[in-house]
């Protein structure tokens, strides 16, 4: 008895990506994705290391100004 | 009841209703047969309120007793079905179980109440803002064909003048391309500039609220109404509010306007092209100085706004999707929330990167030019049946099409304007965005009216 022999590996769409849709929808949804990966691939393929997200966190905020120190 | 009240702008009923030339009682009634007659056949509204007459009473009291609003005072606006309202029901576009939206004014709705303005109803829009059609929407130049959308029923109401003006919501095009399609003004103002508290969310960092309008004049009069802060919504801006009709028909021969010839111009329909163009020339003829430039890194801005918007509408509808209640929604947007799972964060956040990149490039380019040109739409009205055109010599879906030339202000967050700007060979209108600085909407107001004023397209109006 190891232990580690009995569980199943997680599925890459249900347990990954959280997509709990039947065979014949996910199956519908991966294709009508394809163009819209497509699109996706060709922003995977630029290098971006050196940007910051346009989305700037903001600890602040909500605070309003009487909450400023 | 004077006929053909109904045909004008704010721009010119405002005085009117001011001196009690016209009677807000009048010009609701006008408004409200003509929902009547063609609103059948046009279907743009999804709900005729009930109060609009009570309301316009309640305006007529107010002027004869000396307190008049502004130049909201009277107008009847229609109100895209995503923005809630006290006395009206919201659907958001959807007939799908188990939604309901508060029985509660929006900031916008709230804002043109306090103007004075007559609520006429809940315009039709396309589920939850998705899309770029509005089904069953007809357009008023050519019943056969689409409004655009997601605000079709926004862009319709105000070109049949089944409202004076309208609210629209933008999040990647959904003022402008309706506006573009049926022939009316939309202005999509900076991000943050006008709240969107009450506002039933697609993508938290790119939705925003505007109108869509008869005139260039008609939409600054509006947006010194919507502009402003708003508690409710933690992207709106705190900014000065400037008088933004008070700028119109100032000279503009000493701007500059900018052309971006990549992505803009790439591919469009023929007409569409070439009245842009003219359009430009009649700037340059007005005394602006024309500059043409390139931004390459548009070539990765339909990855990053489908990154960014696909994951974000369906974390709004998560619970929705979890339970089951989007296998109620329509076929495509329920094909669109669902397949935003399998969007990675990774890819989120480079869409995010990217857009850092596009706003630096603008800035840069609008540091030589006070606005920048462009068709809204790279193609006219298509047939409700067309699924595919021959766009300059390729096949192109159409909904790909139609969206092209906006999502880049909705990703940079800059203002942008559409405006028309011709007809077609079939007589579908053609319309022109400009677009300007973040928060400099004055701007593009500015060179939107002045190329308005020169031309007679405003004027032109669909026989129903």
């Amino acid at each position: 008895m190891t232990g580690t022999s009995a569980k199943a590996p997680p599925d890459p769409y249900r347990d990954i990506l959280g997509v709990d849709f039947g065979p014949d929808r996910l199956n519908s949804n991966v294709r009508a994705f394809e163009d819209i990966l497509n699109a996706i691939r060709t922003l995977r393929e630029c290098d971006l290391t050196d940007v910051h997200p346009a989305v700037v966190f903001d600890p602040a905020s909500g605070y309003g100004e009487e909450g400023a120190p | 009841m004077s006929a053909g009240l109904w045909s004008r702008s704010i721009e010119s009923l405002a005085p009117d209703l001011r001196s009690r030339r016209v009677s807000p009682v009048d010009l609701t009634e006008a408004v409200l047969e003509r929902i009547r007659q063609h609103d059948g056949m046009l279907k743009s509204y999804v709900h005729v309120a009930d109060g609009a007459l009570e309301a316009a009473w309640e305006a007529e009291r107010e002027i004869r007793n000396g307190h008049w609003r502004g130049p909201l005072h009277g107008i009847p606006v229609g109100v895209k079905d995503n923005y809630t309202a006290r006395d009206m029901p919201t659907f958001a576009g959807t007939t799908a179980p188990g939604f309901s939206f508060p029985r509660k004014d929006s900031n916008a709705v709230a804002r043109l109440r306090a103007a004075g303005a007559v609520l006429t109803g809940k315009t039709r829009m396309h589920e939850f803002a998705w899309g770029t059609v509005t089904p069953p929407t007809c357009n008023p130049w050519d019943v056969n064909r689409v409004v655009g959308g997601s605000s079709g029923g926004s862009g319709a109401a105000v070109m049949a003048g089944l409202a004076v003006a309208a609210l629209g919501s933008d999040t990647g095009g959904s003022i402008r391309i309706p506006a573009s399609i049926c022939g009316t003004v939309g202005l999509k103002p900076t991000f943050g500039r006008v709240g969107r508290s009450g506002i039933v969310p697609h993508t938290w960092s790119l939705d925003t609220a505007g109108p869509l309008t008869r005139t260039v004049a008609d939409a600054a009069l509006i947006l010194n109404v919507l502009a402003g802060a708003d508690p409710g919504d933690p992207s709106c801006a705190n900014r000065p509010v400037p008088d933004y009709a008070a700028s119109l028909g100032q000279p503009v021969r000493h701007l500059s306007v900018g052309v971006c010839r990549n992505h803009f111009f790439d591919r469009n329909q023929d007409d569409v092209s070439n009245a842009v163009e003219r359009a430009v020339s009649d700037l340059a003829s007005q005394g602006m100085t024309v500059r043409e430039f390139r931004i390459p890194a548009l070539e990765y801005g339909l990855g990053a706004i489908f990154a960014v918007e696909l994951p974000s509408s369906t974390a709004y509808h998560d619970v929705s999707l979890r339970n089951g209640r989007t296998g109620h929604f329509e076929p495509d947007v329920r094909t669109l929330v669902e397949v935003g799972r399998f969007v990675t964060g990774v890819d989120y956040l480079k869409g995010e990167q990217l857009r850092r990149v596009l706003m630096d490039d603008f800035r840069r380019v609008f540091s030589e030019v006070d606005v920048i040109v462009a068709p809204t739409t790279a193609l006219t009205a298509w047939r409700h049946d067309a699924t595919t055109l021959e766009i300059a010599g390729e096949q192109e879906s159409v909904l790909a099409a139609s969206w092209r030339l906006t999502y880049p202000f909705n990703l940079t967050g800059l203002p942008s304007i559409s405006l028309p700007c011709g007809f077609d060979r079939d007589g579908m209108p053609i319309g022109m965005q400009v677009a300007a600085k973040p928060f400099d909407e004055l701007t593009a107001l500015r060179v939107a009216h002045a190329y308005e004023r020169t031309h007679d397209w405003v004027s032109e109006r669909p026989t129903l």
